[in-house]
């Protein structure tokens, strides 16, 4: 990976200092995982693209075609680890019948939501370093201390595969909502990514940032 | 979508088409066609091609203005992981707002009745 212009791109104080905080965040004990399994996490969701199952899945006509195990280190459950690699390397291909298999198999699904926000800010945190052309970041040392096993009473069914915050001004804020410190891990990883707040601002006009969000999420295939 | 309503906001329509890839250029986006050439390298992690692309964009764009297009990128490549892993429904509000080109320019393919049969 090149690293030529690493030096002239600059990255604002407050992206640095979120994107930080994030990758400290990981090695804290969550609500349904430890820090060291947060940090299993993030290093399955870096290790995934290398999988040979799923790459073979990325071929096939449907994900389900395909059987076999993926390559992991063995550092988490199988069932995560399906969970990991579905959310890292084929999102746009999972549907409700993947995610009641998972809790099916024994998966909580406070568990899985806490999962998903690890892995989807790890992806973010990565992706910017890594398209930078710098490093991948360095993980911290897993703090000690255990789950807090935090569940939000204030969720509703609202047609997601799991119960999301009753409250939010579009679906996407409220996904997260059944473990209230996922929505608080994820949104610090992306907050600056996108208007989130009344006063962000980016160095490219709206139509623009619009435009990239658009294209991203079309390659992503996500619909949302 | 909200690349419309900026758009319309600017007085200008954007093609929302090369959003989706069903067509080229800049689609009424300043710079629009290199963003879109940057936003898909980076949804699909082709680090060379990044490289590449950060050069442009430099010249292109500037600095600050590349590194604040990656970071949008970066966000939306790990937001939209979490909207597909949850299962969300279109929202009301984000509905409202696109009912009207969201099969014209094909994102109603992206989400499968499958998605959601138990």
């Amino acid at each position: 990976m090149g690293t030529d212009t690493q030096a002239r791109l600059p990255v604002l104080d407050r992206v640095a200092e979120a994107h930080n905080d994030t990758l400290r965040a990981f090695g804290q004990p969550g609500a349904w995982w430890s820090g060291a399994d947060r940090l299993r996490i993030v290093r399955e969701t870096r290790a995934a693209p290398s999988c040979q199952l799923c790459q073979e899945k990325a071929r096939a006509l449907t994900a389900n075609a395909v059987q076999g195990e993926h390559s992991s280190s063995g550092e988490l459950p199988p069932i995560a680890v399906e969970a990991i690699h579905g959310i890292r390397n084929d999102s746009g291909r999972l549907t409700r019948r993947w995610f009641d298999d998972l809790i099916d198999m024994g998966l909580q699904p406070e568990a899985y939501v806490e999962l998903v926000g690890v892995a989807a800010s790890s992806i973010i945190v990565d992706t910017f370093a890594q398209a930078l052309g710098t490093d991948l970041p360095t993980l911290p040392e897993p703090a000690a201390g255990t789950p807090t096993f935090e569940r939000a009473d204030d969720v509703v069914e609202a047609g997601a595969w799991l119960p999301i915050a009753a409250e939010g001004r579009a679906n996407i804020v409220r996904a997260l909502g059944l473990v209230p410190s996922a929505v608080e891990l994820f949104f610090a990883a992306f907050g600056n990514s996108y208007y989130m707040r009344p006063d962000a601002e980016f160095t490219i006009g709206r139509r623009q940032v619009e435009l990239i969000a658009s294209r991203v999420s079309a390659v992503n295939e996500c619909f949302y | 979508m909200a690349l419309r309503e900026s758009a319309l906001k600017a007085g200008q329509a954007a093609d929302l088409n090369v959003a989706t890839g069903r067509a080229n250029g800049d689609g009424n986006v300043p710079h629009g066609a290199f963003l879109v050439a940057l936003a898909e390298a980076v949804a699909q992690w082709r680090w060379d091609d990044i490289a590449a692309l950060r050069e442009q964009g430099i010249d292109l764009l500037g600095s600050q203005q590349t590194s604040d297009a990656i970071l949008v990128a970066s966000g939306f490549n790990g937001i939209t992981r979490v909207a597909d892993a949850i299962g969300i429904q279109l929202d009301q509000r984000t509905d409202d707002a696109s009912a009207d080109f969201r099969d014209a320019v094909g994102i109603g393919a992206f989400a499968p009745r499958e998605k959601w049969v138990a």
